[in-house]
């Protein structure tokens, strides 16, 4: 049931809550209304009672032998739903007059002077309304009782009744029925808007949905998806991008693979020169090896199943470290490369990861500067993050390169730098790794010439804790 | 020393087979898990090398079996670049070592040699190699009656090719034993590269027989004569 209920559309669910509440509704204000009018007509049936016993009141004397007699006549005679009965007793309770003998009304009980008693009781097979109070008589005291039939009132009362619970479940299905016309309407322009997202395909994500008001909610939504669409797309752009891209640095080395092996089987050659054939063929395998390497990581670096194991670092050590393993290809170069780090700065990272970025970066460095020129690289803690900054003394990066520098594969010069043994790849890693450990990198023209790049790591915030503690404790 | 190939892959069970018997080692060579558990079971060998993935049993029901019989012949696992779940699980029922494909040569025999040389203490004080002498103790090392001053990573470069004196060393290996690097990464070989270079140059002066030769495409190795 509950299933079933889950897997109706919205259109039936709201017809079926708009039903309901409507219904619900419905009831309460018939019950409410019925309840009002109720009392409404006994009110008015009670004060044709008090008229009717005024009547009687002023039409009632003393006849000269002591007796009780009428002076007019009865009204309502002969109407049997306007009946009235009238009855007078002595105050000791004796029956003086009754004008239907066989109404047979209990007997009476002297009300107090000045009470209107009113009294729904049981004669003749219906039930009768009376009032009862006293009365004097030419200077006898008397009790007087008017009674009334209530069949004429719990008629109507009934009818009225009858009316309101035939014309609910009416009301009712009216009320589903507009409710599901409405419903239908309301939900049209989603049902559109599905069947033109249907038409959509990996290759058609430009195409947007037709928005016919953008202010109201269909209109929001279909902004919505077509602006998911517009960012599906950029995606699928890049996919393509690096897809095409990594053929092509696939199918570099294959194809000197190829054409190696296959000069070195065109004609006979010494042993030395097929040990050349043969290494340069492994030289590339070996290129490619890596590459896959690499790939293989970053797809799962995208999937997010590589797990990142945290520890407290300090940034300083970790660049110095990296500082003194490539140092040897700096002096090479003969450029200087030199660390300023004037405090630790104590990141929570994954070590190796982080390692490997801040690797790459300043081999880059190493690689794109001239020979005897500087790259200073320096740490320091601004606000909460620790900022690591390695700036070159290289030709720069021109302006409309600095986005896509690290995007997978990108080069700035197609040609020099795979002579350089880069795979095209070591940038792209290097943001994966700063940002899978909460960081961002970015790169920045110096003002004389040269690129920066800038890696942003938050502090460890036990560190910072301690920092201020111990501040606290000089201070203090 | 007989050697059990678990493998189901042809070509490269045949490099396997060729590069161990260039080795001296007897290679003994099983196409299928059937034909590696009937042989692990059936012969005694002082090493099997044992690809995880092959077609019917499977290398990890062979090597459940194997310890399961209280066999405790070494086995070194191969397995693809993403079971790493197998490799786990392959050291945790008993595995001494593993390696991931696609591996080098170099090291799988490296490996190979330093499984086979485990138990015999190998506790070398001195490193000899022509008139190449390293002397642990006193971290000197001369060659002839020159004294070479040597920094401490190209001591201990030195130190690695001697210790596998005769056997190629891949960029690889190095990375990981001598710079303790877990991954091999291009600005690491360019530091190997450079690295040595220097050391050649302290080793191998000009006019004297060389000894560090490099191989195109596969590594390094320390030998008396040209390979």
């Amino acid at each position: 049931m509950i299933g079933r209920w889950r897997r109706a559309s919205i259109r039936a669910r709201l017809t079926a809550w708009y039903t309901a509440v409507l219904t619900l509704m419905l009831v309460i204000y018939a019950g409410a209304t019925f309840v009002a009018v109720r009392h409404e007509f006994r009110e008015r049936f009670d004060e044709g009672l008090h008229e009717d016993f005024e009547a009687a009141e002023e039409s009632l004397v003393r006849t000269a032998d002591g007796g009780i007699a009428w002076t007019a006549d009865r009204h309502h005679e002969g109407d049997a739903e306007y009946r009235v009965a009238q009855e007078v007793w002595s105050p000791t309770g004796e029956e003086l007059y009754r004008s239907d003998a066989s109404l047979a009304l209990p007997r009476v009980t002297p009300p107090a002077t000045g009470e209107y008693r009113y009294e729904t009781v049981m004669a003749k097979g219906g039930r009768w309304r009376t009032v009862t109070a006293m009365h004097s008589v030419g200077g006898m005291p008397v009790v007087l009782r008017i009674a009334r039939p209530e069949e004429r009132l719990r008629t109507q009362l009934q009818e009225i009744l009858l009316v309101l619970v035939l014309g609910l479940p009416l009301v009712a299905a009216l009320a589903g029925i507009s409710g599901y016309l409405l419903a239908r309407r309301a939900l049209a322009p989603i049902d559109h808007l599905a069947s033109e997202a249907r038409r959509i395909t990996a290759e058609r994500l430009h195409e947007p949905l037709s928005v016919p008001n953008e202010h109201d909610e269909i209109g929001r939504l279909a902004a919505v998806i077509n602006d998911t669409f517009a960012r599906l797309e950029s995606s699928f752009d890049q996919l393509r991008r690096f897809t095409a891209d990594a053929s092509h640095e696939l199918r570099t080395p294959l194809a000197l693979i190829r054409g190696v092996g296959e000069v070195g089987l065109g004609e006979s050659r010494t042993p030395a020169e097929y040990r050349e054939t043969i290494g340069s063929m492994l030289e590339e395998v070996d290129r490619l090896t890596q590459l896959v390497d690499t790939l293989l990581r970053l797809s799962h670096g995208d999937a997010g199943t590589i797990r990142v194991v945290r520890e407290r670092v300090d940034l300083a050590q970790l660049t110095s470290d990296v500082i003194s393993s490539l140092g040897i290809l700096a002096e090479e170069r003969k450029q200087g490369l030199i660390l300023a780090a004037p405090e630790p700065a104590i990141v929570s990272i994954d070590r190796l990861v982080v390692r490997e970025a801040i690797t790459n970066v300043i081999d880059n460095a190493i690689k794109y500067s001239p020979q005897e020129s500087n790259i200073d690289v320096s740490i320091r803690a601004i606000d909460d993050h620790a900022v690591l900054t390695v700036a070159d003394e290289g030709p720069g990066i021109p302006a409309e390169h600095r986005a896509r520098i690290f995007d997978r594969f990108f080069r700035v010069d197609e040609g020099r730098s795979r002579d350089r043994g880069g795979t095209g790849l070591g940038l792209a890693i290097a943001k994966w790794a700063v940002e899978i450990n909460g960081g961002h990198i970015a790169v920045d023209q110096r003002p004389h010439g040269g690129s920066v790049f800038r890696i942003t790591l938050p502090l460890s915030r036990v560190a910072i804790i301690a920092d201020q503690a111990a501040h606290h404790r000089v201070g203090g | 020393m007989r050697v059990l190939v678990v493998e189901d892959e042809r070509k490269l069970a045949q490099v396997l087979a060729s590069a161990l018997q260039a080795e001296h080692y007897d290679v003994v060579v099983a196409p299928t898990g059937e034909d590696g558990f009937y042989h692990a079971n059936a012969e005694v060998f002082d090493l099997v090398v044992l690809d995880l993935m092959l077609p019917g049993r499977g290398g990890l029901e062979i090597l459940q079996t194997l310890r399961n019989r209280h066999i405790q012949t070494p086995v070194l696992i191969l397995t693809a670049r993403d079971g790493i779940e197998d490799r786990v699980l392959g050291l945790d029922l008993g595995a001494d070592d593993y390696l991931v494909k696609p591996f080098a040569l170099p090291e799988l025999l490296a490996r190979i040699r330093a499984l086979l040389r485990r138990g015999r203490p190998s506790e070398v004080l001195r490193l000899k190699a022509a008139d190449l002498e390293v002397d642990m103790v006193t971290r000197c090392a001369t060659r002839g009656d020159r004294m070479l001053d040597l920094t401490p990573r190209e001591f201990e470069l030195l130190e690695y090719l001697l210790r596998h004196h005769g056997h190629l060393v891949s960029r690889e290996m190095l990375a990981r034993e001598v710079w303790k690097e877990p991954r091999r990464a291009t600005p690491l070989d360019n530091v190997i590269d450079v690295q040595m270079a220097r050391l050649r140059k302290k080793v191998d002066p000009d006019g004297e027989p060389r000894l560090i030769h490099t191989v195109r495409g596969v590594g390094f190795v320390l030998k008396e004569n040209e390979p």
